[in-house]
């Protein structure tokens, strides 16, 4: 089949460059020439002004672990300790702080009262980390991890905050950053899509549903948005041969569809056959890498009890730790989990705890995991939502029914592996983790951060379309966030 | 291949990379420009650099100290030269960090350019189409020359490039290449051969102009139309409501059925309301501009809303009609085209002052109050299927009481050996999370001791003694140890369960699987005050701790009582156990349960629905009674409990349920429906200028107006849409007649004359054919912008026509086809792949217009993206197989059996083509491709003659060709194995086929042959030339 294939691949360059030439495009050449993939190569070919563009430097992380709590976690409670707020204590929030700062309809008519938070912090590990009392396990590898605590971005309301976070712009249609890392890296796993999703399967309706535009390819094409694993019968959608259909017979009409596929191709010349026929042999190949994928029996008892009685469920974010740890060590590229409901506006000491109970210790097993097998040294675990929430109570912040709002001026993402200072706090807010005191880190600063960890320049990896190369991290100028840096 | 060679290729054709002898500006000079310059030295001022702008001759020419950066004929006295050919990194333009540098050629052509007087010009598509003479014919043979001017201009592009044009493609590949393009379905049973029979020099045309007047014809443009308007029926983001905008997607159907002119079509989707004496449906027309998305997030100011919808209107404007990218203007003027911040807004004005605010979901006025009548045939369509099945139901219920007779007796047996509905669930381990320690006694009592926590989580571990379970029931009793004696030993000695969670476990596995419970009933629930407190037991089940079961304040102080109905009965083995999880995390906690006791039943329905005694304890309690003294009310209770667990009746009774559900769907659809559309309010808004785009950021007011580099508006037309329309359809307006012939272009011949249909600015494709883009658009024009007959030129001249088989070297001179030295040959979009298929099988239902209909998509698509917010339920009976244009699409998670089609959130007039392996996957083994392959199968299976009769009959009707020896012996092969495969499985054939509604045939000896068809029908299906326009 090498010479159809060999076509193919002409032809792939020929297409793309229609539009443009995909960094992948040359991933996947170097990959097919035994390069490998962390060699910093430094060919950069033109033609017309649209650049094929490889890594320039050498990568410190091969994949991307993203654990996307959705709805705004509490820093407050969480992270981001005030001790002084307790002085402030149902006091207004004085001007010289709010400065201006925009409110969701939900309080912008409430008067900003401070509430103090709702946790007690404990230090932790040699770092000497506080990390709040909901989340003991994730206080207890603080050693690995490193405290973003200046995160800021620009919008108020979720579903635009969190498709900046995820796609660099508040407006839906950017590839996401999972999509552009697919694009510019491909994969080191032939049996399994570069880029998979993963969604804790809730019992409640959430407020903030996710949309499949979180792990979209925007205007990039299609083969490199995120796959969704359901937990479902059909873990990809269509995955399973209908009932009453033995893979044997399967095989055998797939040969058939082979044969005459490539009877076709000599006919007609198209090279877009050859591409046809190894997309239904990769189609086949997944119908038995994905079930092998998602069977957890062959998981000792070890690791359910290290990430705790949930993980035992499927669906639950914590058997998704796992998946993530097992699509880490079959080279998947791209590893996005998301879990829904961090929107406490209300019954915070209640409703965010059980948030916690959900996420804390899987997380936490997921890096101890990660590291014990040598895969944290390469593989980058980021821990965050699409904003924080605001030091002022919403309803009576007296009352165990107070709640917090939306805040994009500050909040925490933490990062673990993938060659990030372990054991380490970048960034400080204010007294009242309103505005960032110092090192502020845009979510663009991020993106870029995290596309340099993969060895690519975030200014180098672009896609042309209407006329203009679009990059993750928009045309504001954003920052590498060099001191988070091993 | 190395990437020597890779690159190679890509140098040979890459148009900008290639030496102008002759320098045009527009053509040469003008994209290097833009590319490589513009960024930082065009129309954008605020970023301009230097104070130096090379869009304008004054700008480039201008005095710059000593000289400047274009000195006309004297290239090395002019400082971009000596700039963009400078050795030293800080001079070097363009800098080398943008990542923009020029090729050696390059600057050789700007060289030449200002050499030979840098002579200026316009970008081509700013400048009015004039009629281009039409080339003479190279060569007047029939080969060469057909007579339609599109081959004229084609091949005087081939001759340039001394290319042979390809000889024409068989009769059935060109009536099916035509049938898709026209009308979006293969060619109907029967008319292949029709067509192949007619020998008449005519029958090419004759065929054309049937395909036209099909009413499918306008099915096919709307799909096209609809991605354009970004059409959906529901609204997108957090709520993403339904909206009952489809009336609007039906007059766009009628609209290209009925050949409205184009510029009439566009008057009235932008001020059908402002026209004089405007008619309903031309009110309707308007929707166009509502169909973007619409925000109602709760805590979201609807007036950032409603400035997002103004400018949603404006970039699909800019996009569809204009081909512009107008989107960039929002934030700061356009940095590549001469569009400026302040004339982004002035057209904003126009879609400003509509009497909206911004709301979403049933909020989101103006409406018009619509009915179709469209939805009559919906109906009656729907009654007809409930009328159909009401007496199949009904059979099935008087079947049913032979074998409820011995079961009768069974349960009667039952009784009189002591039946319990509830037996106890005796714990055999008890956790809790937070220390409380658990005892239980023989009887499954637990009882809570030791430490107190605030909070709770208990897990009881236990296998029941029923085989099997369909409900569970909680106990909570006082105790004299509980604060006052009663339930807790928290303060008040009340308690509150916030979740229940039931699990099942087998011995020795790891995993858990969730248990799904279907309802809940107490019997008392304490008074509840909003969702989310404490009280009622409906808030155990939605794991949630702001909501949960306490019967504080009921009048009893004895035990309480809660039932659980499971979703499905539950069959246990004896090595499955139940865990329940009782969660107790109130948000003051301090309410965990002291004393309780779990108990499962077996019975299905009232047993574990009510708090009533089950049908079978009434039989106890009737006492020694025989099955004839059974009172009349009892046994009809006894009755429904056993059709509950009779699956003929249950399938019968089902499918009359879904029925009624669509039918009653089908009604509400039928009555007024509020419609989004456009009306003006009576003050207008003033509009500002956004500073970067931002929704409250105003600044200056502007006017409404056009962008002056374009075409003036004329003095007589009105400042409102209806102006707007009328500018952009104007005979001097230069994009519009364009981009939408390359639209059509791009129906035809799978892309543009432009390859960027949505950008014709200086960053878009330049045309591979500028001078027969030009000529199609004067003659769209001037022939009134009637639709129907442009198409007609293209599909009947000889370029349409081509065989697209390529050669190796065709291949490599031409990869993308930019000549048409040969037909195109792309892969159909996935509605039509539906279609097709639809069509092929005979299942296709032509109706036209109506509410939307639900194909088969995998079960719980949208319960898991929206946590069970809404349900999917395919559309039963004749609805499930109208046109996928017909398809309810749901904005947030698109139909599945759709892969890469548009997203509809925001305007796409190219809609990418990929392939991966998900659409092997959906192809193989979507439902509505394999439930075609079954009927297909089932007609195969029924023809005369022999497996290879049959066998070609089956490859024809899928691929419109009779298959060659090789091809027919591989599929004769695959089928004799499946054939032998089910012969020897028949119950396996069985489950293949008992899928869907097409009925199985009557004979079950026939069900390996059916079986061994289907797939072999699938195979056709998924071969490449089947999903290809060849």
């Amino acid at each position: 089949m090498s010479e159809p294939l060999d076509r193919t691949r002409r032809y792939f360059l020929g297409h793309c460059t229609g539009i443009s030439l995909g960094a992948m495009a040359l991933s996947r050449l170097l990959h097919q020439s035994n390069a490998s993939p962390n060699t910093p190569a430094s060919l950069s070919l033109k033609s017309g002004g649209v650049g094929v563009r490889a890594t320039a430097h050498r990568a410190r992380a091969r994949r991307v672990i993203f654990l996307t709590q959705s709805g705004g976690p509490s820093q407050l409670e969480l992270f981001d300790e005030k001790p002084g707020l307790s002085t402030w204590a149902g006091k207004e929030l004085p001007e010289s702080v709010r400065r201006g700062q925009r409110l969701t309809t939900m309080t912008a008519n409430q008067k900003q009262l401070v509430m103090p938070s709702r946790t007690q912090f404990l230090t932790h590990g040699q770092c000497g980390a506080r990390v709040g009392e909901w989340l003991p396990h994730i206080g207890a590898i603080s050693d690995h991890v490193c405290f973003v605590k200046s995160i800021h971005t620009d919008q108020i309301n979720h579903a635009p905050a969190m498709t900046q976070f995820l796609t660099g712009h508040q407006i839906p249609g950017r590839p996401s950053m999972g999509a552009w890392v697919s694009y510019g890296l491909g994969s080191e796993n032939q049996n399994l899509p570069e880029y998979l999703v993963l969604i804790s399967k809730m019992q409640r309706p959430s407020d903030q549903p996710l949309y499949d535009h979180y792990w979209g390819s925007g205007f990039l094409p299609s083969q490199y948005q995120g796959v969704k694993l359901r937990n479902a019968r059909d873990p990809v959608l269509y995955l399973r041969d209908p009932e009453g259909l033995p893979t044997q017979l399967r095989r055998g009409m797939l040969n058939g569809l082979s044969e005459l596929n490539s009877m076709r191709l000599t006919e007609t010349g198209d090279p877009e056959i050859a591409t046809r026929i190894r997309q239904y042999e990769m189609a086949f190949r997944m119908q038995t890498s994905i079930p092998d994928l998602i069977d957890l029996s062959d998981e000792p008892s070890e690791i359910f009890e290290l990430y705790g009685p949930d993980s035992r469920r499927p669906g639950s974010y914590a058997a998704n730790c796992i998946l993530a740890r097992r699509l880490a060590e079959r080279g998947v590229r791209f590893i996005q989990l998301f879990h829904p409901d961090w929107d406490h506006h209300s019954r915070l000491s209640s409703w965010c705890t059980a948030r916690c109970r959900d996420t804390d210790r899987p997380s936490a097993a997921l890096i101890i995991d990660l590291q014990r097998r040598g895969l944290l040294e390469d593989t980058l675990v980021i821990w965050g939502g699409e904003f924080g929430r605001g030091v002022a109570g919403q309803g009576d912040w007296t009352s165990p029914d107070a709640g917090r709002d939306h805040h994009p001026r500050s909040f925490t993402v933490w990062l673990a592996g993938g060659g990030i200072k372990p054991g380490f706090t970048h960034g400080t807010t204010d007294d009242f983790s309103y505005n960032v005191a110092e090192n502020p880190v845009h979510v663009r600063d991020l993106h870029a951060t995290v596309l340099h960890q993969l060895g690519i320049d975030h200014e180098q990896l672009t896609y042309r379309f209407q006329g203009l190369d679009f990059r993750l991290t928009g045309v504001e100028p954003s920052q590498i966030v060099q001191s988070i840096l091993a | 291949m190395s990437i020597r060679s890779a690159v190679f290729a890509l140098l040979t054709w890459w148009p900008a990379l290639m030496q102008a002898a002759n320098p045009q500006f527009g053509r040469d000079i003008l994209p290097i420009l833009s590319e490589h310059c513009f960024s930082c030295h065009g129309p954008d001022e605020a970023h301009r650099k230097g104070r130096l702008r090379l869009d304008t001759r004054e700008g480039a020419l201008a005095q710059r100290k000593a000289t400047a950066a274009v000195v006309p004929a004297q290239p090395d006295h002019s400082e971009m030269i000596r700039r963009i050919e400078s050795n030293d990194p800080e001079e070097l333009m363009p800098p080398p960090k943008s990542g923009r540098p020029l090729s050696p050629a390059q600057i050789t052509t700007l060289r030449e350019w200002i050499h030979e007087g840098a002579s200026w010009g316009r970008h081509w598509a700013f400048e009015p189409p004039r009629r281009p003479v039409i080339p003479s014919p190279i060569d007047t043979s029939p080969r060469w020359d057909s007579g339609n001017p599109i081959d004229r201009f084609i091949r005087a592009g081939l001759a340039v490039e001394r290319l042979q044009p390809a000889p024409p493609a068989s009769k059935a590949t060109r009536l099916r290449r035509a049938s898709f393009d026209l009308t979006g379905l293969p060619p109907a049973p029967g008319t292949l051969e029709a067509f192949e029979r007619d020998m008449r020099p005519e029958a090419w045309s004759v065929v054309v102009d049937r395909l036209l007047a099909s009413p499918h014809f306008g099915e096919r443009m709307a799909m096209w139309w609809l991605d354009a308007a970004r059409y959906a029926d529901t609204d997108g983001y957090q709520a993403d409501d339904t909206r009952t905008n489809w009336p609007w997607r039906d007059w766009v159907v009628a609209a290209f059925n009925d050949n409205l002119p184009f510029d009439q079509f566009t008057l009235e989707q932008f001020a059908g309301d402002l026209l004089p004496g405007a008619t309903l449906l031309q009110r309707l027309a308007t929707t166009f501009h509502r169909n973007h998305m619409t925000n109602g997030e709760g805590g979201r100011d609807p007036e950032e809303s409603r400035v997002d919808y103004v400018i949603d209107r404006v970039n699909t404007m800019g996009t569809v009609w204009l081909g512009l990218t107008l989107n960039c203007a929002q934030c700061h003027s356009h940095k590549y085209d001469p569009i400026s911040h302040a004339e982004y807004y002035q057209l904003t004005a126009f879609f400003n002052s509509i009497d909206e605010d911004g709301k979403a979901g049933r909020g989101a006025k103006p409406y018009l109050s619509y009915q179709s009548p469209q939805a009559v045939r919906a109906v009656n369509e729907a009654q007809n299927w409930l009328d159909h099945l009401q007496p199949i139901e009904a059979q099935a219920r008087r079947d049913a009481e032979i074998p409820f007779q011995a079961w009768l007796r069974t349960q009667f047996d039952q009784v009189r050996k002591g039946y319990q509905t509830w037996t106890p669930l005796v714990p055999a381990d008890l956790t809790a999370a937070e220390g409380t320690q658990l005892r239980s006694d023989s009887e499954g009592m637990i009882q809570a001791t030791g430490p107190n926590p605030l909070q709770d989580d208990y897990r009881v571990y236990g296998a029941p003694r029923h085989s099997k379970v369909t409900g569970l029931r909680l106990n909570v009793l006082p105790h004299p140890d509980h604060t006052g004696g009663a339930y807790s030993r928290g303060e008040s000695g009340e308690f509150i369960l916030t979740d229940i969670k039931i699990q099942l476990r087998r011995r020795g596995r790891n995993q858990v699987r969730d248990i799904g419970i279907a309802s809940a009933v107490a019997d008392y629930s304490a008074e509840q005050k909003g969702d989310r407190s404490y009280g009622d037991i409906k808030g155990v089940l939605d794991d949630d701790p702001r909501n949960g079961w306490t019967t504080k304040g009921s009048p009893s102080n004895g035990v309480h009582t809660a039932v659980f109905a499971l979703t499905e009965p539950l069959v246990l083995s004896s090595q499955d156990e139940l865990i329940v999880e009782l969660r107790q995390r109130s948000t003051l906690g301090d309410a965990n349960i002291g004393r309780f006791r779990l108990s499962c039943s077996d019975q299905p329905g009232a047993a574990v629905r009510s708090m009533n005694p089950s049908p079978l304890d009434q039989l106890k309690s009737a006492g020694n009674i025989s099955i004839s003294e059974l009172e009349p009310a009892l046994r009809g209770m006894l009755f429904e409990q056993f059709l509950m667990e009779h699956p003929p009746y249950q399938r019968a009774h089902s499918a009359v349920q879904r029925a009624s559900a669509h039918l009653e769907e089908t009604r509400k659809a039928a009555g007024k429906l509020d419609i989004m559309v456009l009306a003006e309010r009576t003050n207008s808004r003033p509009t500002h200028v956004l500073v970067r785009g931002v929704w409250d950021k105003p600044a200056e007011v502007v006017q409404r107006g056009v962008p002056t580099a374009l075409s003036p508006i004329h003095s007589d037309l009105p400042r409102t849409r209806e102006g707007l329309a009328r500018w952009i359809v104007a005979r001097d307006n230069p994009l519009t007649a364009r981009v939408i012939v390359n639209h059509l272009w791009q129906l035809c011949f799978g892309a543009g004359l432009v390859r960027t249909p949505e950008d014709f600015g200086l960053q878009g494709e330049r045309p591979t054919h500028p001078d027969l883009l030009d000529w199609l658009a004067v003659e769209f024009m001037e022939s009134d912008w009637d639709i129907k007959k442009l198409l007609r030129l293209m599909v009947t001249c000889d370029t349409y026509q081509q065989s697209s088989s390529t050669t190796a070297e065709l291949q490599q001179r031409d990869p993308s086809n930019r000549w048409l030295a040969r037909g195109s040959r792309f892969r159909l979009p996935s509605w039509m792949l539906r279609d097709a298929a639809l069509q092929t099988a005979g299942l296709l239902n032509p109706a036209l217009g109506g509410p939307p209909v639900k194909p088969y998509q995998p079960e719980g698509l949208w319960e898991e993206n929206f946590m069970g917010r809404f349900k999917y339920d395919s559309s039963p009976g004749a609805a499930q197989y109208r046109r996928s244009l017909y398809a309810f699409w749901r904005r947030t998670i698109a139909p599945s059996f759709l892969f890469d089609s548009a997203q509809r959130r925001v305007c796409e007039v190219r809609t990418p083509r990929t392939n991966t392996p998900l659409q092997a996957l959906a192809l193989l083994n979507d439902e509505n491709f394999l439930e075609a392959a079954r009927a297909l199968a089932l007609q195969t299976h029924q023809l005369p003659g022999d497996t290879k009769t049959r066998l070609h009959w089956l490859a024809r009707r899928i691929l419109s060709r009779t298959p060659t020896d090789s091809e027919a012996a591989i599929l004769y092969r695959e089928w004799d194995q499946a054939m032998k495969h089910y012969s020897t499985n028949p119950t396996e054939a069985e489950t293949f086929l008992a899928r869907g509604q097409i009925s199985l045939p009557v004979d079950p000896s026939q069900y390996s042959e059916c079986a061994a068809w289907t797939l072999t029908a699938s195979l056709i299906l998924n071969l490449d030339e089947a999903m290809t326009h060849e």
